[in-house]
């Protein structure tokens, strides 16, 4: 398999948009070609991750229309759907095709427009990605699921809501730092700590938000990357699964599809995490960092709660995670959040994260859980490849 | 390694369901390994056999894990706040559900409960229910 690199990335601003998937991915994609110094003419094809374009959009078949709108009708474009990690699975099939020889440059990267339906039926087009059977009825949602987990892991490893808290405040003051978040003010921990129940024990300031927003990165083979600016090399690119329904599951308190996806990617990478710098992970719950952080072996298995606490992941800690203020403050907007993830891994490896910037950073690692943890892709970046 | 049965559940979901209104668990139990599978499936993910037998639960658990939903899907908000469990079997397989006669601030971990039939029977699917169980 050949070497392959993200050189060019583009990024809405996250937040409420009047414009549709295909506009605001033709924002992102035009400006990952201007990073990459490159013309439409040289991308061979597309691939898109979008969830809900259905309900939101009443738009099927979105990927002939991202390149209708970008002005590039002839490419093969192809939606990809893994819940919450859709643009991540679009990332990895890409990479595929590149690294086999099949391309050169493809445009890869998501777009989701959610803010055009009133919360409730968000609340329950998003439950579509929990199992139909079992869990849509007893009218589990997303905040449920998180909740469920939250549960777990306090009553397995004493985890508490004031270090689920910590967080919310870390990634929000990370947001505030970046131009693109959807919430660029700071928080306190009083303030996440009173904000309303949404599903005990989690509140409105442990969940992310609703977002409209798109993101995109061209991903190029060695040859062609060497003549770009700074190529960021991919690493590795895992995914791995777990039971769908919540109850199916081994153990709640743990994300196996996480533990699974990383042991794959660091393999690939021949690394492991202690050669990690920065980190991108899902947090569209407070929980889900919490675990995340240990899933992926960053923290050992209950301590990622106090590490939060004592701002071991926040910048200027030991391992800073969601410098871009995470799903939590640069807000979620589905199906393009993979991608989004992936382009702040280049733009910190480049050195060119502004205000953020995570010194001296050689390897970042993105986390994308696709609903009910069933669904984890793991991609590791360098400085160098591999 | 070849693959000499034909992989099959020994249960369909509709039957699992039709257990349910009638307040009985029947899950499938894998003669391989004694893994317990809801829902059902085809091959067992613990030893990868393809044997199948059914197995009527007693109905007790205990609270695995708990939450309240308060901000609910569309369709559900008339009976918001309302709480979904996950609860261990004494068997060992884990089951999903809502409460009834469980206060929202009596839950926690370890709450010994036992199922109930659901209150709609004729929803489809039913919703399985857990009721408080005095402890042994």
């Amino acid at each position: 398999m050949r070497h392959v690199a993200v050189v060019g990335v583009g990024v809405t601003k996250f937040g409420r948009h009047e414009r549709t998937c295909a506009e605001l991915f033709a924002e992102a994609a035009a400006e990952a070609l201007a990073d990459a110094d490159m013309r439409p003419d040289a991308l061979q094809g597309i691939y898109l991750g979008n969830v809900v374009g259905e309900a939101g959009e009443r738009q099927l078949h979105m990927g002939p229309q991202v390149a209708s709108a970008l002005g590039v009708p002839h490419l093969a474009a192809t939606r990809f759907e893994t819940a919450c990690a859709s643009s991540h699975a679009a990332f990895r099939h890409a990479l595929f095709e590149v690294a086999s020889g099949a391309a050169d440059v493809l445009l890869v990267g998501g777009a989701e427009r959610v803010l055009t339906m009133p919360t409730e039926r968000s609340t329950e087009v998003f439950a579509y990605a929990s199992d139909a059977v079992f869990e849509q009825p007893a009218g589990l949602t997303f905040p449920g699921v998180f909740a469920l987990i939250a549960r777990a892991h306090m009553a397995k490893h004493g985890t508490t809501e004031e270090q689920m808290a910590h967080v919310a405040v870390k990634n929000h003051r990370h947001g505030a730092l970046n131009p693109k978040a959807q919430f660029r003010k700071e928080i306190t921990l009083e303030q996440v700590m009173s904000s309303a129940k949404i599903a005990d024990p989690l509140k409105l300031y442990d969940c992310c938000p609703f977002s409209d927003g798109a993101a995109a990165v061209i991903i190029a083979s060695e040859p062609v990357a060497r003549r770009t600016r700074k190529p960021v090399w991919v690493l590795a690119s895992a995914q791995a699964g777990d039971a769908m329904c919540l109850h199916d599951k081994r153990d709640l308190s743990r994300a196996l599809a996480t533990e699974r996806a990383a042991q794959a990617a660091y393999r690939q990478a021949g690394i492991g995490p202690e050669d990690v710098d920065v980190v991108e992970l899902h947090d569209c719950f407070t929980i889900a960092e919490i675990v995340a952080t240990e899933g992926l072996g960053l923290f050992e298995p209950g301590t990622g709660g106090p590490a939060a606490e004592k701002g071991e992941t926040g910048l200027g800690g030991r391992l800073p995670v969601n410098p871009s203020g995470g799903l939590k403050a640069k807000g979620h907007p589905i199906g393009a959040t993979g991608a989004a993830q992936i382009g702040e891994l280049a733009m910190q490896l480049r050195g060119e994260a502004g205000p953020r910037q995570v010194e001296g950073a050689r390897v970042g690692l993105a986390h994308t859980l696709g609903g009910n943890t069933a669904t984890v892709l793991v991609s590791l970046l360098g400085r160098e490849p591999r | 390694m070849s693959v000499t049965a034909v992989a099959g559940s020994a249960l369909s979901l509709k039957e699992f369901f039709d257990g349910v209104r009638a307040g009985e668990i029947t899950v499938q139990r894998c003669t391989g390994c004694g893994e317990l599978a809801v829902p059902p499936k085809a091959f067992c993910p613990g030893c990868g056999g393809t044997t199948w037998e059914r197995r009527l639960l007693g109905g007790d658990g205990e609270v695995a894990s708990f939450t309240v939903i308060r901000v609910p899907p569309a369709a559900l908000a008339p009976e918001a706040p309302y709480a979904i469990v996950v609860v261990r079997m004494a068997e060992g397989a884990s089951l999903l559900g809502r409460t009834d006669g469980i206060a929202l601030d009596g839950l926690r971990v370890g709450l010994p409960v036992r199922v109930a039939p659901p209150a709609d029977p004729t929803a489809t699917p039913p919703v399985i229910r857990f009721r408080p169980r005095p402890a042994a």
